[in-house]
């Protein structure tokens, strides 16, 4: 018996009908196709889901859907500006942030949240704020030193 | 003084290093040749990881003393 | 002022914005029209023969298009050493007997994963269950269990390396250790799982998009198993999320997909969970070491005497080669003048072990630095002083092995010396321990028997001078297309921009071994600078009849200036020549080829790459646990080709590296192994990484493209082996065995002498 979901992904209204059971994941990567949220576990240990949920950084597997009803969710896809990449992302690319790249989608929004709730944090607080995710490529040290970039005013974003 | 082996004819110049490469060899000739000297030769293989004395190749050398001996 | 325009350079990853921005499709990702979803129903036996398999209920479950089994397979075995048929061993689907807890049976297609995960509970299996054996020492008994026909005491596998006389040279020596260690296995966890999208089509061609280090590799098995035309299998690899050692074979992913697409005629897709990543693909191979070493009371090695046996698991993959190359690696780095290797590789009734990244030599490191240490104290020797003596030097030779050209070890050894010195008073239990270690850029054996040259490149150089660079390369992560781009970049004498890549894809791409053995700089390096060179030459035959050169070779392309070597403000602008030999071959667009196969008799590797690593740790004595505070690497790679890719590579080789020193295992009861989740797989998080530094030592190899040669695996041996001689450093245990958890050091603390030395 599906149910009705309302909910607002970067910044554009949907409106869904889906199962109780589907998780929130789901609904962004299959049912919407924003596919840059990654899965990379069945125990919501990894991180690469991680997505931002009114404003908090969320694993999106360990939540169902129909428990974001209403909210307002960013995905990877949603922190560029038309062709204009965020800060994060342009010191990602400047630092090697990445390698494979399947655990960077959940890395750049949990490090968003972190700023956003923090805007310069030190950096044992950034290491902190990327524990919940795994990335088996960088050893992090470069995804500290990219958002250390983005903490010092590197990346000045414009007005 | 040589030693041949009896199997593919392989010259080592001790009984020990023709042992040795009985031992190596692992393939069902050169397996079925040691054990029927009387040898086990899955318990030969497991001496070369309990012990550092190389007991399971100095039995082995000891027939191969008497049995593969080349006179140059 | 670099010689260089473009290598060397601290550039962004040409694969960078889709990967920023979430836009790159993985595998993971990939939806087709009509697509189905496949799972596969596994074995939960370690060892039982097959009786009777119905899958009559789970074909009228609604929503199910396709149920498969062994017996619609054309039942062949297949291995990647294809020139050795007795190790090409593995059925995929099983038929007669499942050999491991996790071997696959049969696999459903639905129209989501839900109803195919139903459909595997209806499934009725019957199957006969066998006496299991897990240990190798076990396996080789006379009463074990024979895990494959023809096969007598499970013996897979035998590997033997031996130069001078060990038994004599141990009779002169004044110091001899003996020493048993036990290496674990460990998981590769690459954050994609493995996964295949399969569509056959009603032309008889089948189409494959899969997370692999090796596109040629999974086409050619492809072909064999079913039954098909190479030239009819096309491999596509999209953009991979991680590789390390675990995806250059043919999967159940990638076979069952294609099996069942075959029969249904649609794309399936099959994705496996992270418990099926865990407890049904390969693993580091386990080893049981015994190591004698002998030396003068000066320090010089006379001899060493290595005894391994592996645990194979349950078919052969690649252990054969990780046993030849973990009894070659424990000669390295140092010269011995005798030297004795006997491998035994045993089969057993578990998740079978094959590669990851080191290939053996984090284990042979591991065992082989900690007994160097352990000697070193015997003789009152300095740790680094007695590696300074026995080091590797350029153009040595291991005697019927191999040719070491470059080699920067004792320049790494200095610098490493020098960092220990300037590390502050080490607070208590504290303690920094060292490894040294040597390894290989791809290796020279063809047990695939490919008639293709190793690494092959074709350049395109378009009207607009946009340059097309076709490769069979796999980036997996390491970041070989931009690695790879720069090389042909700068062999062409254009910039990075001008490259657009295109690798992987069997259908378009020469062929390429692939992503393994750390082979992709070097060997794939050399045919794309071929290839760039041989398109280069094509221009300059035209521009040297617009300029006036002597000769081809008077002149030379840079930042897309042709130019007089000589003269280099006579020249002519890049895109014009392009525009003008197009032109003057009747529109034909340039083509430059390349490839390249190393050729030397009695060599393993066409260049080795060396480095130190120290490791400083702080152990809790309450509680047993290491925490690693900083490690150090000085190494050497040859010329840097992408120094922001040279310092990931390092950085992420002290994660996976660490954790198979300290903290991953994957303990096992009877065959089934008792974390496969994330959450119980201990592993490096960003709060547990310690500092890490980089000191990069110049050296060039001939053989390589611009002097570059291997990083990415070399970088991941020296760790454990450096952790265990630091934990011995701080508290004075000595661990033997992997990984080095708080419970081992606990119990070593309890049982170490109340007296201190």
């Amino acid at each position: 018996m599906k149910k009705e979901l309302k909910l607002t992904v970067n910044g554009q209204p949907y409106e869904l009908y889906v199962k109780p059971k589907t998780l929130l994941v789901q609904v962004l990567r299959d049912h919407i196709g924003l596919t840059g949220t990654k899965r990379g576990c069945s125990d919501s240990s990894c991180g690469a889901c991680t997505i931002m949920l009114n404003g908090m950084a969320v694993k999106s597997c360990s939540i169902l859907a129909l428990q974001a009803n209403g909210a307002e969710v960013h995905t990877v896809e949603g922190l560029a500006k038309g062709t204009e990449l965020h800060p994060l992302q342009k010191a990602f690319l400047d630092y090697g942030a990445y390698q494979c790249g399947f655990c960077t989608s959940g890395m750049l929004m949990a490090s968003r949240a972190l700023l956003e709730e923090n805007p310069k944090p030190t950096k044992e607080q950034i290491k902190e704020g990327i524990d919940g995710n795994i990335c088996r490529c960088t050893g992090y040290n470069s995804i500290i030193r990219a958002v250390t970039a983005v903490v010092k005013g590197e990346y000045k974003e414009e007005k | 003084m040589s030693y041949h082996c009896p199997v593919c004819n392989k010259v080592s110049s001790s009984a020990y290093d023709l042992a040795r490469h009985m031992i190596g060899r692992g393939d069902k000739v050169h397996r079925d040749w040691v054990n029927s000297k009387g040898f086990k030769f899955s318990e030969l293989l497991a001496l070369q990881f309990k012990s550092f004395g190389g007991e399971g190749y100095k039995a082995l050398a000891e027939v191969l003393e008497k049995e593969t001996k080349v006179e140059d | 002022m670099s010689k260089y325009s473009v290598i060397g350079q601290r550039v962004r990853r040409v694969d960078g914005p889709e990967k920023v921005t979430g836009n790159a499709k993985y595998t993971f990702d990939i939806v087709l029209p009509n697509m189905l979803y496949g799972k596969i129903l596994r074995s939960p036996h370690p060892h039982a023969r097959i009786l009777n398999i119905d899958t009559s209920k789970a074909e009228k479950l609604i929503g199910v298009k396709g149920v498969v089994t062994g017996k619609d397979t054309l039942g062949k075995k297949q291995g990647i050493w294809r020139r050795f048929p007795e190790l090409c061993d593995e059925e995929i689907l099983c038929r007669e007997k499942v050999r491991y807890v996790g071997d696959p049976v049969a696999v459903v297609a639905a129209v989501d994963e839900d109803t195919a995960e139903e459909a595997l509970d209806l499934i009725d299996v019957e199957y006969e269950p066998l006496p299991a054996v897990f240990d190798p020492l076990e396996a080789i008994k006379e009463d074990a269990p024979q895990i494959h026909d023809g096969v007598e005491l499970n013996i897979n596998v035998t590997r033997h390396i031996e130069w001078g006389d060990v038994d004599e040279a141990f009779k002169k020596c004044d110091r001899i250790r003996e020493d048993q260690f036990k290496c674990s296995s460990q998981a590769h966890m690459c954050m994609e799982t493995h996964d295949a999208v399969a569509s056959f089509d009603y032309s008889g061609k089948l189409t494959v998009w899969t997370s692999t280090q090796a596109s040629y590799y999974i086409q050619a098995l492809l072909a064999g198993m079913l039954g098909l035309r190479e030239g009819d299998v096309r491999v596509i690899k999209p953009p991979t999320g991680g590789g390390f050692g675990s995806k250059f074979e043919l999967d159940s992913a990638q076979f069952c997909a294609s099996v069942l697409s075959m029969k249904i005629c649609k794309p399936v897709k099959i994705v496996l969970s992270r418990e099926e990543e865990f407890t049904a693909t390969k693993r580091r191979t386990p080893m049981y070491y015994y190591l004698k070493l002998g030396a003068k009371k000066d320090g010089t090695l006379l001899a060493k005497e290595v005894r391994v046996i592996t645990d194979g698991g349950a078919y052969t993959g690649m252990g054969a080669t990780a046993l030849y190359l973990t009894g070659f690696f424990s000669s390295f780095p140092y010269k011995y003048p005798n030297y004795r290797y006997d491998g035994y590789r045993a089969y057993t009734n578990t998740a079978p072990t094959s590669a990851m990244r080191g290939f053996g030599a984090p284990q042979s490191t591991f065992a082989g630095e900690s007994q160097l240490d352990m000697m070193a104290e015997e003789l009152g020797i300095d740790p680094v002083e007695i590696r300074r003596k026995n080091g590797m030097t350029p153009d040595y030779v291991v005697p019927g092995q191999a040719f070491i050209q470059s080699c920067g070890l004792h320049e790494c050894l200095d610098k490493i010396e020098e960092h220990i010195k300037q590390r502050r008073k080490l607070p208590p239990n504290h303690g920094i321990g060292i490894a040294a270690y040597g390894f290989m850029s791809g290796g020279i054996f063809n047990w695939f028997d490919t008639p293709y040259a190793f690494s092959a490149a074709l350049v395109r150089i378009n009207i607009d001078g946009k340059v097309d660079l076709f490769t069979g390369a796999c980036d997996i992560g390491q970041g070989s297309d931009t690695t790879l781009s720069m090389i042909c970049a700068e062999e062409l004498g254009v910039k990075l921009e001008d490259i657009r890549i295109h690798a992987g894809d069997t259908g378009i791409c020469p062929a390429d071994l692939g992503a393994w053995g750390s082979r992709e700089t070097l060997m794939n390096g050399n045919a794309v600078k071929r290839a760039a060179a041989d398109a280069k030459n094509q221009l300059l035959e035209f521009a040297a009849a617009k300029l006036g050169a002597n000769i081809v070779y008077d002149m030379d392309i840079k930042d897309r200036w042709i130019h007089l070597v000589d003269r280099p403000e006579r020249g002519v602008s890049y895109f014009d020549i392009v525009k003008e030999a197009i032109r003057g071959k009747d529109g034909e667009v340039i083509i430059g080829r390349g490839h390249y196969t190393p050729h030397r008799k009695g060599m393993i590797s066409p260049a080795y790459s060396f480095g130190v690593q120290a490791a400083e740790v702080g152990v809790d004595t309450e509680t047993g646990k290491v925490k690693l505070v900083n490690v150090t690497t000085a190494h050497e790679s040859g010329t840097v080709i992408n120094p922001v890719g040279i310092e990931g590579q390092l950085e992420g080789a002290i994660m996976m590296a660490g954790g198979y020193g300290f903290c991953e295992d994957q303990p096992m009861d009877e065959g089934k192994i008792l974390n496969p989740s994330i959450a119980d797989y201990k592993l490096i998080r960003s709060l547990d990484m310690p500092e890490t530094k980089i000191l990069e030592i110049d050296t060039y190899e001939p053989e390589g493209p611009f002097g570059a040669k291997e990083a990415g695996e070399g970088l991941t041996n020296p760790t454990a082996g450096a952790i265990a001689n630091a934990v011995y450093k701080a508290v004075g245990v000595r661990i033997n065995n992997l990984p080095i958890t708080p419970e081992k050091v606990l119990r070593a603390l309890k049982e170490k002498p109340k007296q201190k030395k």
